[in-house]
């Protein structure tokens, strides 16, 4: 009676102990994964040991080159296993430049052992959202659309004409020619030449006024850049403030194009893109003379500035500065540069003419809390009985404000 | 009657052809810059802070200053980057700066323009970049002990953060050409404030 109840028994068993392993280990790594995010993965990167970071990438190799309890002890505390003058410990300290990995003395043996065997696992595959690239030439469907419908209606029009002659000559009927009949159309009533004469003249006169009105105005101007660049990725996602990288706009003339140590400042480490991959950011490389593999500088390297391309450019007879926008206008960057966070490649929202220029000044209302002016304002406050103040009012439509 | 109907017909036609244009919100994107009449006073003869220059060999008219020189007014920071200066930065350097509320205020505005983004709007190291190497920025809350400063975050000294400012430290890149000594001063006072909040 007992053997074939305890088979089942035992079969059942060992299949609930298999699954209890699986379940066990993938929790392992999921507590392990949360544990290297927040202790280990500012300074090092989850995949081969050559994608260093501050030190060697981590994956399924080491525990081929130090045996675990080795781990559990570098873990710990390296500091002490570098003096107990172990020579692999030894070696790896000289060969980081004697940066001591920051000791985790905290940690219990479990949580180790998750975070190993979070390493061990790997990362987990990265599901790419292709769904962006798709829609965006809609556009330019739905012209190709318009045209195809334009094509058949063409075609039946014309396949009427068409039956209409042959039904007319059936019929013995003399052909006349559509200008010979519109002609005669338009003897009959005179009237509509002069419709037409005006319908010409005005829409002359507006495509005239539109194409003057665009010379000297670069509006929705978008050349291609140098590097790939996009607004909306660190701006808009990453949500890195203006001032970080235009950080001459608050107190100079320039908002100033960053210097390419301003974009080391993350790319020393970030070597590869969410979209470009590395061709993009090598360029940065390239102009400063950086090695991403060894994360050094390569010495005596010939440094080449970026050309990136100029979009927004005021004729020199006319003033700007952007500290006096952004520092005591508190204008923000997007009044005139538009939605630069959501940009893939800049383009010119504004048209910076003139008229625009002073429409602003017009309606803009000068921050009167400013402690710097103190005195001033509280006389202009007087001086207009305590009406808005806006920038015109205290000269910011004087010519010689800006043109001098 | 058919007079009148007309007359209106060429009115609306006008007024469709006069308002067709301002009405539409599309834009239309352009590689050419478009055209200029007269482009002399556009294009500035003298040489701009970016223009191109075909005086130097790198083609860019911004230089980098005299080898040995220092602008005016600048006062050299006394430590290098090694680890030992930036042990003796943090014992040795104090704020030159009045704690005062404008101080604070304007440091405030300084950290969400140069630190918010990886150290967290309230500094709780949860910042907006999505990269997972800036995903364990430590708090300035954090008690964790045995960092290179030999003290928690809470307990980070000026110096510290002055010289991490200026040359970086770890992940974080030096900010000295971005950041004044000054407003270096001013971000850590705010930044003190985040180490004392919430105890």
């Amino acid at each position: 009676m007992s053997t074939p109840l305890s088979s089942f028994r035992f079969i059942f068993l060992f299949f609930l102990s298999i699954a209890f392993s699986i379940f066990c280990s993938a929790q392992d790594a999921i507590v392990g994964e949360s544990l290297f995010k927040t202790n280990c993965s500012s300074c090092h990167y989850l995949g081969p040991e050559e994608k260093k970071l501050i030190g060697p990438g981590l994956d399924s190799e080491i525990f081929e080159e130090h045996t675990e309890e080795w781990l559990y002890k570098w873990i710990r505390n390296s500091a002490e296993l570098i003096e107990s003058g172990d020579k692999v410990a030894n070696e790896l300290y000289e060969e980081y430049n004697k940066a001591v990995m920051t000791a985790f003395p905290h940690f219990s043996d479990e949580d180790i052992s998750n975070i190993l065997a979070y390493i061990k696992e790997g990362p987990s595959e990265v599901v790419v959202d292709s769904s962006e690239s798709v829609g965006v030439n809609s556009s330019d469907e739905s012209s190709t659309l318009l045209y195809i419908i334009l094509i058949i209606i063409i075609f039946n029009i014309s396949l009427l004409v068409y039956v209409k002659n042959t039904l007319k000559t059936a019929a013995g009927i003399q052909k006349e020619s559509l200008l010979q009949s519109s002609l005669a159309w338009v003897q009959l009533n005179p009237s509509v030449i002069v419709f037409g004469a005006i319908l010409i003249v005005f829409s002359g006169m507006k495509g005239c006024w539109n194409t003057l009105s665009t010379v000297g105005v670069a509006q929705n101007y978008q050349p291609e850049q140098p590097i790939a660049f996009s607004h909306k990725i660190h701006a808009g996602d990453n949500g890195i403030d203006c001032n970080y990288c235009h950080h001459t706009a608050r107190s100079s003339k320039h908002a100033g194009i960053p210097s390419a140590n301003v974009c080391m400042n993350c790319h020393t480490y970030i070597n590869e893109g969410t979209i470009t991959g590395k061709d993009e950011i090598n360029k940065i490389y390239a102009a400063v003379g950086f090695d991403p593999n060894t994360r050094t500088y390569i010495p005596d390297y010939e440094e080449q500035p970026i050309e990136w391309v100029r979009i927004h450019n005021l004729p020199d007879l006319a003033y700007f500065d952007h500290s006096q926008h952004v520092n005591v206008a508190g204008v923000e960057c997007q009044t005139c540069h538009g939605p630069i966070e959501e940009m893939e490649e800049v383009y010119q929202y504004s048209k910076l003419t003139m008229g625009w220029c002073i429409n602003c000044h017009r309606e803009t209302e000068i921050d009167t809390e400013n402690p710097y002016y103190h005195d001033l304002h509280k006389n202009w406050i007087d001086k207009y009985h305590g009406e808005e103040v806006t920038v015109d009012m205290i000269g910011g439509m004087e010519c010689a404000k800006c043109h001098y | 009657m058919s007079n009148k109907i007309a007359y209106i017909l060429v009115f609306i036609l006008i007024l469709t052809i006069g308002c067709g244009d301002s009405a539409s919100d599309g834009r239309k994107l352009t590689k050419h810059p478009g055209y200029e009449y007269m482009p002399d006073m556009y294009r500035s003869p003298s040489y701009e802070t970016y223009s191109e220059n075909p005086l130097f060999p790198n083609n860019s008219t911004a230089r980098q200053p005299v080898k040995g020189t220092i602008p005016r007014g600048f006062v050299p920071f006394e430590y290098d980057n090694t680890l030992d200066e930036y042990l003796q930065a943090g014992e040795n350097l104090i704020n030159p700066l009045k704690n005062n509320l404008s101080n604070i205020e304007e440091g405030e505005a300084l950290y969400v323009m140069f630190c918010a983004h990886c150290h967290g709007k309230n500094g709780d190291g949860k910042g907006s970049i999505q990269h997972p190497l800036y995903g364990a920025v430590p708090s300035y809350l954090d008690d964790v002990l045995l960092r290179r400063s030999g003290t928690t975050m809470k307990e980070l000294s000026d110096g510290h953060m002055y010289h991490a400012i200026t040359y970086g430290f770890n992940a974080m890149g030096g900010h000295a050409s971005q950041i004044s000594p000054e407003e270096r001063w001013q971000i850590i006072m705010y930044v003190n404030e985040l180490q004392k909040e919430n105890n």
